[in-house]
């Protein structure tokens, strides 16, 4: 049986709010085809809740926007990268306004802005506490106005290169359970966030990092991997978000003593602090046996009144009624820190070019470096839009000129994943998928987690090894060609255990604490050794780890304090 | 507590069920409960999954009888509840052997084809967006507009939708007549006519009253019932078959 192979200039791979922009950066002049393993409206920017930055206020500047974004990422974040980001927001954010997402306004109609941990102004437009949502839906409106070709419910199992440069990919046809080679000119990553790595996440089931893995083993270095933002304000239980918005209206921190305690811990800010700070906070007042249970703290909204909480907060308030059996009106929700975003990823310049020739990422799957060590809330949908396009054109200017690519080599290669995955269902007797899984989670939970030591460091990546050895036998169960899950959450969980290990050396090699990423036995941020990006890259069966230099510019380095 | 779900290995019609026993505990849904199935029982049950929190709207399926997402079901809830929903084929008759007491019935969703399992193929559902093009038409201009809060009230409800489709598959119209565009597609064409901003609403009015569209609802209104996002596409057809 022959099966055919896909052509087409570009391809994109995630259907979140990247892709999507890139896609319609490039549909007009270029044959672009977007392959996601979820329906795009399934994707996880659509749980994106409180809102997107831009500098719209009058006594706002871009400037101010990009000294509090790299005063966040703990001076970690290229400058450079961060000025596109702050220039490029009230465009960004105008652009989908005009495209129908209906913002939340201020009484004379304007959009509405709040305030948001970290930020100078009132910086963070919103649609209710539903922005991510609103912005997806209306992105997605945008690609069908403009017929862009979808490839739904595939999930892509390797890039593919003619020598250095890519040249397309194989993907699996979750419905039929074949694979395919894709031909093409020039591959863009666009999968999203491997919040899935921990057990405790506020990321939807989706988010394993199927991207950060793919091009890991295309070549393409990874970078800041070590850096993983903890969402202070999480539901206790399933870890839902829990919206930094919810403090942006007024709610505040109490522990089990009944007492805010953000006044220990950031005086001048208090609960509007950034998230590692806030995160770190609430870890210590449960560590010292001020927490409930020994687990959790409230966030506590009752105060602000119920047409508040209706008008603002109401898929807070739906959330907490659903999964916790908590009216926000009447009762403090128990809340604790989980993971939420992956400030690292894929390593790229600030137009998503990957060093792999015709591979570029964008989105939180890349690191450009936007975010440093710390992201600030409000600006992982903005790095979306904003890059979304500024990537679009790259990629246009590099295909308009790159050679047609030879599709023997995306034929051969998914020849060669087919024989892999039969050889992979074949497996008897080995662990379970979801062992392994539940012990990934546990393990980076508690060894690789808001606080960070040696020792433990070593112990996780010691059994982050003997899992990646267990996985070489796992059984993953009798199933159909046709909609195998099992299958497709086997293959990503072998793209988490790679991104665990390397999260895991990160942390250990990184000797300091900044931002996220904070060190029992590194207290203090250390500039003269590490104020640098770490990088990754696989070699045969190692990782090389190294680390480059920072793009500093208008923002000296300082201590960083709120 | 026992699971009965359908099967339906090759799609097309529901073959028979399987009948499972779920370790549950304090505050499981019906999503965590099928996970616990496909990692520890039976690796081959298929059924759709994202975002674990009633936003992305995949996990859309029939639980006990009743249009759900399955993972803001709690397990322990599902008993419990009545939508009292008009009746149709699909949600009114039981498969032999159910003990409506004793065990959680998992079904797919009604109304479109089934392709394994507890997937369905949402093609219609979906192509209703593309043919009656429900996208905002947009201009050359760059500049912010204003909307007033009041304005962007009239549209809040419809712009919450998720496009879960349970809207689709409660309706007894959309049982019987696979030409109908469903409530979902209506009550959207209905959120960028009432929008303020929109250039061209008269354009998806006449999108929405084409035979295919709110002529064949019957004003039934398990859309509202069923919809967990409080859309209630159905009182926004019914603006529409007065416009």
């Amino acid at each position: 049986m022959t099966i055919s192979s896909f052509e087409h200039d570009i391809l994109i791979v995630g259907a979140g709010l990247s892709g999507l922009r890139v896609a319609i950066e490039l549909s007009e002049k270029f044959d672009v085809a977007i392959l996601t393993k979820v329906h795009p409206l399934r994707s996880h920017s659509v749980a994106a809740q409180g809102g997107i930055n831009a500098s719209l206020g009058e006594d706002d500047s871009w400037e101010s926007h990009a000294f509090d974004t790299v005063k966040g990422s703990d001076y970690l974040a290229d400058q450079d990268v961060v000025e596109i980001l702050a220039k490029e927001a009230p465009r960004a954010v105008i652009e989908n306004e005009r495209w129908g997402t209906a913002f939340s306004r201020t009484d004379d109609g304007k959009i509405a802005q709040r305030p948001f941990g970290g930020a100078a102004f009132p910086r963070t437009c919103y649609a209710s506490d539903r922005t991510g949502h609103n912005l997806l839906h209306t992105t997605f409106e945008q690609t069908l106005k403009r017929g862009i070709k979808f490839y739904n419910e595939w999930f892509v199992t390797s890039l593919v290169k003619d020598g250095e440069s890519i040249c397309g990919l194989t993907a699996l046809d979750i419905a039929t359970g074949a694979v395919h080679g894709f031909a093409a000119k020039a591959v863009v990553l666009a999968t999203g966030g491997f919040g899935r790595v921990y057990g405790h996440s506020t990321n939807a089931l989706i988010n394993t990092g199927d991207g950060c893995a793919l091009a890991l083993r295309a070549g393409a270095p990874l970078k800041d991997m070590e850096f993983i933002q903890f969402h202070p304000t999480c539901l206790f239980g399933s870890s839902i978000l829990m919206t930094e918005g919810a403090r942006g209206e007024g709610g505040h921190l109490i522990n089990a003593e009944g007492k805010r305690f953000m006044d220990k811990y950031a005086p001048e800010k208090m609960e509007l602090a950034p998230r590692d700070i806030v995160a770190r906070a609430i870890r210590t007042e449960v560590l010292e046996g001020r927490g409930f249970e020994d687990e959790y703290v409230h966030l506590d909204l009752t105060h602000l009144g119920k047409e508040k909480i209706m008008e603002r907060l109401p898929g807070i308030r739906e959330i907490c009624i659903h999964f916790a059996g908590v009216d926000p009106i009447d009762e403090p929700i128990p809340i604790q820190p989980a993971q939420h975003y992956s400030m690292g990823g894929i390593h790229t310049d600030k137009y998503g070019v990957t060093p792999v020739s015709g591979l570029f990422a964008v989105g939180e799957n890349a690191c450009m470096s936007v975010h440093g060590a710390n992201r600030l809330g409000g600006n992982s949908l903005l790095e979306t839009l904003v890059f979304g396009r500024v990537v679009g054109q790259t990629v246009a200017e590099y295909t308009a000129s790159a050679k047609a690519p030879d599709s023997g080599y995306v034929g051969q290669s998914a020849f060669e994943m087919r024989e892999y995955l039969q050889t992979l269902l074949f497996h008897e007797g080995g662990d379970s998928p979801a062992s392994i899984r539940e012990t990934m989670g546990q393990t980076m939970d508690v060894l690789v987690g808001v606080y960070r030591k040696s020792d433990a460091l070593e112990a996780a990546l010691k059994l982050i090894r003997e899992l990646k050895d267990r996985f070489k036998n796992v059984s993953v169960g009798r199933s159909d060609d046709k909609f195998n899950y099992a299958l497709i959450r086997t293959l990503e969980l072998e793209n988490m255990l790679e991104l665990a290990e390397v999260i895991t050396m990160g942390a250990l090699m990184r000797r300091e604490s900044r931002g996220a990423h904070w060190r029992l036995d590194y207290p203090d941020r250390d500039d003269d050794n590490f104020l640098k990006h770490s990088l990754f890259t696989k070699v045969d069966d190692f990782i090389k780890t190294e680390f480059i230099d920072v793009n500093l510019g208008m923002f000296e380095v300082k201590e960083r304090t709120y | 507590m026992m699971f009965r779900i359908a099967r339906s290995r090759n799609g097309g019609s529901i073959t028979h069920y399987d009948l499972y026993k779920v370790d549950t505990k304090k505050g499981m849904t019906v999503l965590d409960a099928l996970f616990q199935i496909q990692d520890a029982m039976d690796s081959s049950l298929s059924f759709r999954y994202s975002c674990r929190g009633a936003v992305c709207g995949s996990c859309s399926m029939l639980i006990n009888k009743e249009p759900r997402l399955a993972c803001r079901t709690q397990v322990a809830d599902v008993k419990d509840t009545d939508m009292k929903l008009k009746p149709f084929a699909a949600i009114s008759e039981s498969p032999s052997g159910w003990k409506q007491d004793a065990e959680i019935l998992i079904e797919p969703l009604p109304n479109m084809p089934i392709l394994k399992d507890l997937i369905v193929d949402m093609t219609r559902f979906y192509d209703a967006l593309e043919s009656m093009k429900l996208w905002a038409d947009s201009d050359d201009d760059d500049s912010p507009r204003t909307q007033s809060p009041d304005e962007r009230k009239k549209i809040e409800r419809y712009v919450n939708c998720i496009l879960c489709a349970l809207c689709y598959g409660s309706c007894p119209v959309n049982a019987e007549k696979e030409e109908y565009v469903g409530p979902a597609a209506l009550a959207k064409a209905w959120r960028f006519h009432e929008d303020s901003r929109s250039s061209n609403p008269v354009r998806h009015a006449k999108a929405a009253n084409q035979p295919e569209g709110a002529p064949l609802c019957d004003l039934i209104m398990n859309c509202v019932k069923v919809c967990p996002k409080g859309v209630a596409p159905g009182g926004a057809i019914r603006k529409l078959k007065k416009n």
